[in-house]
């Protein structure tokens, strides 16, 4: 088991590899180049010796006119902990261990690292936070629809859940956000950020000031304002899951194994909590590193609509502006979030299925 | 007292009768036909399918719903018909597209396959003399009518029901902005001061030319892939599911992000190039489903009878083993064009793509302005139609899964 | 007289699918002895396995639905229990085996968590107590090494081993009666012949009953008691073993034997029935078996001509007799009736009932259900292996 996962891990490299690269090329194909946009809105494009001088800038700092391969290749040698180590004019100097750098971004002259540092909590808050919460509401309401097959529960649902699906993430929020969100209809729910203003002045947990005010404090702050995004973002999803516990569910139930368990009195519901259950989990497991990476393509449109910094956010900015760094970084890091789920998965797929095994 | 017939008890001299004593057996019915009676019996692919033919019907006719031009028009005595002048090829090669497929459609005698192919001839046709002939003017100046009217120059003028273009931006009218619905803005004004029912009704013609082109790429692309994979093997198979699988784990929209910019320098292209981008990288599942069917295909006898008999390739794959491995694709056809029409909602809603016309992902971001100022019939209604349309859809795929699997049917 | 241990009495079973409501059982009428094993014999989707479901109440209750008759297991009504005493019969007093042991065993739990499980529901024992129990059971049946092979999941186990430890599990608390829903055929004919062997082997050491269903002739000469055959939802004849493979009675029984090849013989083609079984949409009116019948083909060939049809078959004929006219206008009296009026069980011989209006004593026996305490033992031996005699 241990060879299997060490074996998976190695084979991400190529993966990862292949992927930056790819990403690489269609950055390079679009107009302007790399850093092309980036270039443009610091006034490169335009023509003077101011633009020169800037054009002359980003050249000798982020090597933007260099061929592509050399790009990549000094990309690649930044991020990993084995290579030339450069000096502050660019040249290179010994090889050995260094420390790995992400770069740094064209648009905002700020070390990557710190940026994703910055966004990545972010997001990874959002989806883990959601996560259990579609779990959850998918498991109850699939059993529940199964095992009341045909009646008023399940029409309900079998209606409800296509429609919930079908809801266009966009069209939830910005709904959520009009009518419960704004100035103008009910204001329960703040429309943006994770925090308020005035977050770093606030004490960590709820509290009583001594002219008996409550005071929200940090964490139900974050709270208050994370609820109507993570709602956003579980609607779809819990819908999907729903859908598949209850088909799951429901074959399990007339299943062989499960008319024996009857046979020998076993009651119904420990039929469906005891066997059935626990063969669905199975189904469960696999469907959730597909429903990871559609989490986090979900919560690029959340940021967006919420204005809250997570990664995607930074992301779709990296794109605009074609920055090279921050673009690459993104890749690799979903890349990475989404390699490792599936691996995971498959670790989650062995101890839940006595019938597979990597060995 | 019923008298029964006695010959029907006794079977005929052959020993080996017929065996359909006592039994009364169907009229043969095609597998297309079974199948299609079968997704349309139920109610909610019924009401998919009728909406879906509502927008059809909108962005076919959307030039006689909604326009500046008057239909009719009377100035210095002579009628003119601005509205006639003013239809694009596009325009008329919609109608003249719908009209052929309406007549056809009610030719039952001849077969289908003929009626397909003459549709198809009927469009390039007509594409080809519209662009040639068809010739809108290229200023097009929309408060003129509404001056000359003011004014006396315009006698009369006949307007469809919604007397206003998308593109018109009312500069004869001061601040129309993001006004909320009137009577004479049925549903709002967008921020671009232009009528929002009217934007509303040509977005439908981007809504379904993106989900059916970029789902036919991506089915195209996705089975010639997953065919080769599956029929070939080897390290056909290994180098291509390396090659899905990098595909797959980058995070999908930082990829259409970075394929985004091409359409900034290309504006009018711009919906053709989303249209096949999207279709690429969606190719990708229905090339697994491919796989998956040809791998196990590959082992059938009638494959080994193919190849016995010396067939060529394409002929093995494309006429014997993929009507037999299409199942997966079908059903996911119709999710796909949803989630097609998602995709390019999304980006549009991100502030990237289609620049010159609106889609509903654009109108629909246009509902949470500056300052928190928020305009509900821009939320409502586009995002009102992208939901029934996504919903629609799903709904016939859905019906069509129940169809096409069996067991899955007697489950639920 | 002594008591039988599973009484069933007109039994009816009703299922409603999108084509209307079916009736794969009809008023299903036969009795089990303690210590007997009968075999319900007939082509798939006659509706052995639905009667043997029914009995342990396992059909799903929508689509499913009990008709009507009665199900009595020493004397109690199987059919007026709450489902909560019914769970108390279930694994107890009767046990069931099904055909694939495939997965009719769950492959997420241990053999050992399953058959202790079977044991828990139904005795008050510690698990500790229970696992002994479980080793012992698996020891019955014929599993070397049962300490270890409580540990290990079904699907590390072959199809025949499989089956035994369905076996152990069924007869963990020591029911009456088992239950079993073709248990061999899904198996090598070698791991067939062991398992049938096992079964006869425990039957003797506990004085169990066996209802056994099957389709092979083979299984039944060599395990039954008493046969039961089964056509199209009903049960058309009923009889010792020795008898009904010595004087099979029902024209669909005799069918049955002339299509099994016989060694020694020479013939060019099979014998089979003419025609197909129907599908329970679409039963035929009157004897269901009418259509394929070869005595109702020879009845309508001695008419010289027909009079018209106003009704096909298989349409709802009105129960009463339907007259058949000759050219002559001589009314066929036997032949309407196999058309119109369906034929119950009744005892046309002693200990042997078939349901057939050709059949000699037919009209004279009153319509009884079949009570049968027969066991092979009583035969002579010379009736017994002419019985197998038949199938070598």
């Amino acid at each position: 088991m241990l060879t299997y996962i060490l074996r998976r891990l190695l084979l991400m490299i190529p993966t990862l590899l292949g992927m930056t690269a790819l990403v690489f090329c269609v950055m390079a194909m679009s107009p302007g180049g790399i850093g092309g946009a980036a270039l443009a809105a610091a006034g490169g494009n335009v023509r003077g010796a101011e633009a020169a001088r800037i054009r002359a800038y980003y050249e000798k700092r982020y090597h933007i006119n260099s061929p592509l391969i050399v790009q990549y290749g000094r990309w690649l040698n930044e991020i990993s902990p084995i290579g030339w180590r450069e000096d502050d004019d660019g040249n290179f100097t010994t090889f050995g261990f260094k420390s790995p750098s992400l770069g740094e971004s064209m648009e905002r002259h700020r070390p990557v690292g710190d940026l994703i540092a910055e966004s990545l909590p972010i997001t990874l808050l959002l989806n883990f936070i959601t996560i259990p919460i579609i779990y959850a509401i998918g498991v109850w309401t699939g059993i529940r629809a199964a095992r009341h097959r045909g009646g008023a529960f399940d029409s309900i649902f079998g209606f409800t859940q296509l429609a919930a699906w079908s809801m266009p993430t966009i069209w939830l929020g910005v709904m959520l956000i009009t009518f419960l969100a704004s100035n103008q209809y009910l204001h329960w729910f703040p429309a943006a950020g994770l925090n308020e203003m005035t977050a770093s002045q606030m004490k960590f947990l709820p509290f009583f000031d001594p002219a008996h005010h409550w005071h929200r404090g940090w964490v139900l702050d974050v709270c208050w304002h994370i609820m109507l995004p993570v709602a956003c973002l579980s609607f779809g999803a819990s819908a999907f899951l729903t859908k598949l516990v209850r088909g799951s569910v429901l074959e399990n139930l007339g299943a062989d194994y499960a008319r024996t368990a009857r046979a020998k009195g076993v009651a119904e519901n420990v039929v469906l909590y005891r066997h059935v259950f626990r063969n669905s989990l199975i189904a469960l497991i696999t469907v959730a590193a597909a429903i990871l990476p559609s989490l986090l393509a979900g919560s690029v449109i959340i940021e967006t609509i919420f204005s809250i910094p997570g990664m995607g956010q930074l992301g779709v900015e990296g794109a605009r502006f074609q920055d090279r760094e921050v673009i690459l970084a993104v890749t690799l890091i979903g890349g990475i979030i989404t390699l490792v789920s599936m691996l995971l998965r498959d670790i989650f797929y062995v101890l839940a299925d006595p019938r597979v095994s990597y060995d | 007292m019923t008298e029964i017939n006695v010959s029907t008890l006794t079977p005929p001299a052959d020993p080996y009768p017929a065996p359909n004593a006592g039994n009364v057996v169907d009229a043969p019915v095609s597998f297309t036909r079974k199948v299609l009676r079968l997704t349309f019996e139920r109610i909610g692919a019924q009401l998919g399918l009728f909406w879906i033919v509502l927008i059809m019907v909108l962005a076919v006719f959307a030039p006689l719903l909604a326009n500046s031009h008057p239909l009719a028009m009377k100035s210095n005595g002579q009628w003119s018909s601005p509205l006639a002048r003013a239809l694009t090829p596009t325009d008329v090669t919609l109608l003249i597209a719908s009209f052929a497929a309406l007549v056809l459609w009610r030719l039952k005698r001849i077969r289908l396959a003929t009626r397909v192919w003459t549709f198809i001839g009927i469009i390039i046709v007509a594409a080809v003399v519209s662009c040639v002939t068809v010739k809108p003017p290229l200023v097009q100046v929309y408060d003129t009518y509404r001056n000359g009217l003011v004014s006396g120059e315009i006698s009369k003028a006949i307007f469809v029901p919604i007397h206003y273009s998308p593109d018109d931006h009312q500069r004869d009218v001061e601040d129309a902005r993001l006004k909320p619905p009137t009577l004479a803005h049925p549903m709002g004004t967008t921020a671009d001061s232009a009528d929002l029912a009217s934007n509303m009704i040509y977005a439908t013609r981007i809504a379904i030319s993106i989900g059916f082109v970029a789902t036919s790429v991506a089915i195209v692309m996705g089975v010639i892939m997953g065919g080769l994979m599956g029929y070939l093997g080897g390290w056909v198979d290994l180098i291509g599911m390396r090659l899905v699988e990098i595909c797959e784990s980058i995070p999908t929209l930082v990829l259409l992000l970075a394929f985004v910019s091409m359409f900034q320098n290309h504006p009018d292209q711009a919906l053709y190039i989303m249209m096949v981008v999207i279709g690429a990288l969606s190719s990708f599942s229905y090339a697994e489903f491919v796989r998956a069917e040809f791998l196990s295909l590959r082992d059938r006898d009638f494959v080994h009878a193919a190849q016995a008999g010396g067939l060529p390739l394409w002929s093995i794959l494309f006429k014997h083993m993929l009507p037999n491995g299409m199942s997966p694709v079908i059903v996911n056809a119709s999710f796909g064009v949803a989630g097609a029409i998602l995709i390019e909602t999304t980006l549009s809603f991100l502030g990237i793509g289609l620049q010159n016309e609106s889609s509903w992902g654009s109108l629909l971001e246009q509902a949470l302005g500056a300052g928190g100022n928020v305009f509900w019939w821009l939320a409502v209604y586009p995002g009102l139609a992208i939901f029934l349309t996504v919903l629609a859809y799903n709904l016939i795929g859905e019906a069509l899964r129940d169809a096409l699997d069996p067991r899955l049917n007697k489950m639920a | 007289m002594p008591q039988p241990l599973l009484e069933l009495k007109d039994l009816s079973v009703g299922f409603d699918t999108e084509r209307g409501q079916i009736r794969p059982v009809a008023e299903v009428s036969f009795s089990i002895y303690p210590g007997q094993t009968v075999a319900l014999v007939g082509e798939s989707g006659c509706g052995k396995s639905v009667t043997a479901l029914s009995i342990l109440r396992l059909i799903p209750q929508p689509p499913g639905r009990i008709l009507g008759g009665q199900v009595l297991l020493e004397g109690q009504d199987l059919l007026k229990l709450s489902e909560r005493d019914m769970r108390g019969v279930r694994g107890k007093d009767i046990a069931m085996i099904f055909q694939e042991p495939m997965t009719s065993l769950n492959p997420v739990y241990t053999i050992g968590d399953q058959i202790i499980e079977a044991v828990t529901l139904h005795q008050h024992v510690s698990t500790r107590e229970a696992r002994d129990i479980a080793e012992r059971s698996l020891n019955d049946v014929g599993i070397s090494d049962p300490h270890r092979r409580l540990q290990e999941y079904p699907h590390q186990m072959s199809g025949g081993m499989r089956q035994r430890v369905m076996i152990a599990m069924a007869l963990s608390c020591q029911p009456k009666l088992l239950i079993a829903d073709e248990p061999t055929t899904a198996l090598d004919v070698t791991i067939q012949a062991q398992i049938l062997e096992l079964l006869r082997k425990l039957q003797r050491e506990r004085g169990m009953s066996i209802l056994l269903i099957t389709h092979d002739l083979g299984v039944v000469a060599e395990n039954a008691d008493t046969v039961g055959v089964m056509y199209a939802s009903r049960v058309v004849e009923f009889a010792t073993v020795e008898e009904l493979f010595d004087h099979p009675k029902h024209p669909y029984t005799e069918g049955l034997f002339r299509s099994i090849p016989k060694l020694g013989q020479h013939a060019k083609r099979l014998e089979t029935i003419s025609g197909m079984v129907p599908a329970p949409t679409r039963f035929p009116s009157g004897c269901k078996f009418h259509p394929r019948c070869p005595r109702t083909r020879k009845m309508a060939e001695s008419i010289k001509a027909a009079q018209p049809v106003s009704m096909p078959p298989g349409s709802n004929v009105p129960l009463e007799t339907t007259p058949i006219r000759d050219a002559d206008g001589d009314i066929f009296d036997v032949l309407s009736k196999c058309v119109g009026v369906e034929p119950t069980l009744r005892e046309v011989k002693p200990s042997h009932w078939a349901s057939c209006h050709v059949l000699e004593n037919y009209e004279k026996s009153p319509p009884t259900a079949p009570h049968l305490e027969h066991r092979r033992e009583d035969a002579t031996n010379g009736a017994s292996s002419d019985a197998q005699e038949v199938i070598r």
